[in-house]
């Protein structure tokens, strides 16, 4: 019943004999690409990397935001033995020289031997290579040929091999990278493509617009079809971003049965599809619209729901999920095809169910002392099982810390009802925008230099909203007599110039306010706490 | 049809960026988009969105990062317009 766990280069070589494979959607171009031309492909970039110089096991990383180019190296790496490691590309609204030298930190610490990158920034990360002793090779995607030499390939890669590591943000602070083996790959797939999951078969289609350097993208929509032999329709984030309607459109055109998206997806629809793009629209073939990766809101889906339920839209089609990168992708499903279970609390926003643990792996809500809490009781979301990152690469006190007795401490939290679960929120205090998330700790450095704010006397947190992203609140010790106005708006222009977020409120509090650890580290959660209750005072 | 004169490309792209923000702003040609208007990614993607429409333009992506504030934003819809009627 179980199907067999599979390497990606074997389960390239499975999907490569369906004569199915990706069809990739930038704007209104639409190229497909049979999975035996990208097994192709990849082949021929494999010998490349083997040809310059690499070895078994190196990291080579990948900032590659064209869809096809990005698979055949990821594909490409793994069919030569390494370890393919995606990297964030540069968002349009951070300043770029930023985001070099976040890169430039991440591959110092990943150990990388080779970047692989393509288009309009290709020359500037090629000069990071000065910066980064272990980065051997950059290959520039638009020169490369593939090698001729006849190196010899599938150099019988093991399911306990690390299949690639994902870097969970952009952050400068604190680069983290999720190693997933092979075996952690192909059980997590094999669970969400299987009957308690999407219950896929040979009718569906996958479409998304979701990036691959995020798990959602690569794992649940990419690699999810591919493993099962089935086509996948993959649109750019840009083209989505610009005109939403043109995913629906995608699912209609390609009769897509499967689809997942964060919230802010839906709800971006539900704001800015207009009416007169409704017309031509037929999602009667959508049998599974998941929806992750953030909070959910109740409101959100049925309004979504009530919009194109007149171009054959279901709301049994709503399948809210819960999972993360450090779990591959995907923990939790509720059974398909049941209207959205939504649980009421006193005080909160209407909480979604995302169902129960996936066959074979495991779920507890635990409290501080790691003990379970009992039903409807909130503690801290904890995984076993197949699905469990190996650990974050090259840091050990930190996976230690993460992974105790094999359990997953997610840091966020939930509550079990009738054995489903309830997400309401996070231990970890990361800001959530638009699906990104972004750590408070580089907005806070982002204003180390800042000329009116008190080195080191910032905090920042975000306060979660109804439908739409966390509420980003800087509290800061002003130094001197720099005017209020002016300062607000400097922080803002340099926070959105280094981490590429807008600063909503920024609170000025008298000279020591903020708290301070034993260890000099800033009291964001109890800034936090204080701001809630409303006791700090303006200076 | 005959070119729309440039105060009112300026006019239509400040009641544009008031339409796509939800807060109450009062766009200034200085204004900076992200930092003084508070538009995130998706907002500046959407602006290009109804520029493009209202326009009948194609607005290439590379443009999107360079234009920062209300001015350039006027200007590199301007540009594109006189290149238009000149092709």
């Amino acid at each position: 019943m179980t199907a067999p766990l599979r390497t990606l280069p074997a389960a390239l070589d499975d999907a490569a004999r369906t004569g199915e494979g990706f069809v990739f959607v930038s704007g209104t171009t639409e190229r497909r690409r049979s999975y035996a031309e990208l097994q192709d492909a990849s082949r021929r970039f494999a010998r490349l990397l083997l040809a310059r110089g690499l070895r078994r096991g190196d990291l080579v990383a990948l900032v590659v935001s064209d869809s096809d180019q990005f698979l055949t190296a990821l594909l490409g790496a793994s069919i030569a033995g390494m370890v393919p490691a995606s990297l964030y590309p540069p968002a349009t609204t951070t300043e770029f020289a930023h985001y070099l030298s976040a890169t430039a930190g991440t591959l110092r610490s990943s150990g990388a031997r080779a970047i692989v990158t393509s288009g309009s920034f290709a020359a500037a990360i090629a000069g990071l290579q000065s910066s980064c002793p272990d980065l051997a090779l950059v290959i520039s995607w638009d020169g490369w040929q593939g090698a001729a030499d006849p190196h010899s390939l599938c150099p019988d890669i093991s399911l306990d091999e690390v299949a690639f590591v994902q870097f969970t943000s952009g952050s400068t602070s604190e680069p983290r990278g999720v190693e997933i083996t092979h075996r952690s790959l192909s059980a997590n797939i094999e669970a969400i493509n299987g009957p308690m999951g999407l219950g896929t078969s040979a009718s569906d289609a996958a479409v998304s617009w979701l990036p691959l350097y995020h798990d959602m993208g690569l794992v649940g929509m990419a690699l999810g079809a591919m493993y099962a032999g089935r086509p996948a329709v993959l649109m750019t984030p840009a083209t989505f971003v610009k005109r939403p309607v043109e995913w629906l459109r995608a699912i209609s055109r390609h009769r897509g049965t499967v689809s997942f998206a964060p919230n802010f997806a839906y709800d971006l629809c539900v704001r800015r599809v207009k009416e007169r793009e409704l017309e031509g629209l037929d999602l009667s073939c959508w049998r599974v619209a998941g929806c992750g990766g953030e909070p959910i809101h109740a409101a959100t889906l049925s309004a979504f729901a009530r919009k194109f339920a007149p171009v054959g839209f279901r709301e049994t089609s709503f399948l809210p999920s819960y999972g993360l990168a450090e779990h591959v992708l995907a923990a939790t499903f509720p059974p398909r095809g049941r209207a959205v279970r939504v649980a009421h609390l006193p005080g909160h926003l209407d909480i979604v169910s995302c169902g129960s643990p996936l066959p074979d792996h495991q779920l507890r809500i635990v409290n501080e002392e790691g003990l379970d809490v009992g039903e409807r009781c909130t503690g801290e979301i904890t995984l076993a099982g197949p699905s469990v990152m190996r650990g974050y690469q090259g840091a050990g006190e930190l996976t230690a810390q993460t992974i105790r007795n094999g359990w997953l401490h997610t840091g966020d939290l939930g509550f079990l009802d009738e054995g489903e679960l309830f997400v309401c929120g996070r231990i970890k205090d990361l800001l959530v925008v638009n699906g990104r998330k972004y750590h408070p700790q580089d907005l806070e450095w982002a204003l180390d230099e800042l000329a009116g704010v008190r080195r080191g006397r910032a905090v920042a947190f975000g306060l979660s909203r109804a439908g739409t992203a966390d509420r980003v609140v800087i509290v800061i010790e002003p130094s001197g007599t720099v005017d209020g106005a002016a300062l607000a708006h400097a922080i803002r222009q340099r926070v959105s110039e280094t981490c590429g977020v807008y600063v909503d409120e920024i609170v000025p509090v008298p000279t020591g306010t903020i708290g301070r650890t034993t260890s000099g580290k800033v009291q964001r959660i109890a800034t936090r706490l204080q701001y809630e209750r409303g006791e700090l005072r303006s200076r | 049809m005959p070119p729309p004169p440039s105060t009112a490309v300026a006019d239509a792209v400040v009641e544009i960026l008031k339409n796509v923000s939800r807060r109450p702003i009062e766009p200034t040609p200085a204004s900076d988009l992200i930092a003084d208007l508070g538009f995130d990614s998706l907002q500046v993607m959407e602006t290009v969105a109804e520029l493009e429409d209202r326009f009948g333009l194609s607005i290439p992506a590379e443009d999107v990062p360079a234009a920062r504030t209300v001015a350039q934003v006027t200007a590199r819809v301007e540009a594109l317009l006189q290149a238009r009627r000149l092709s």
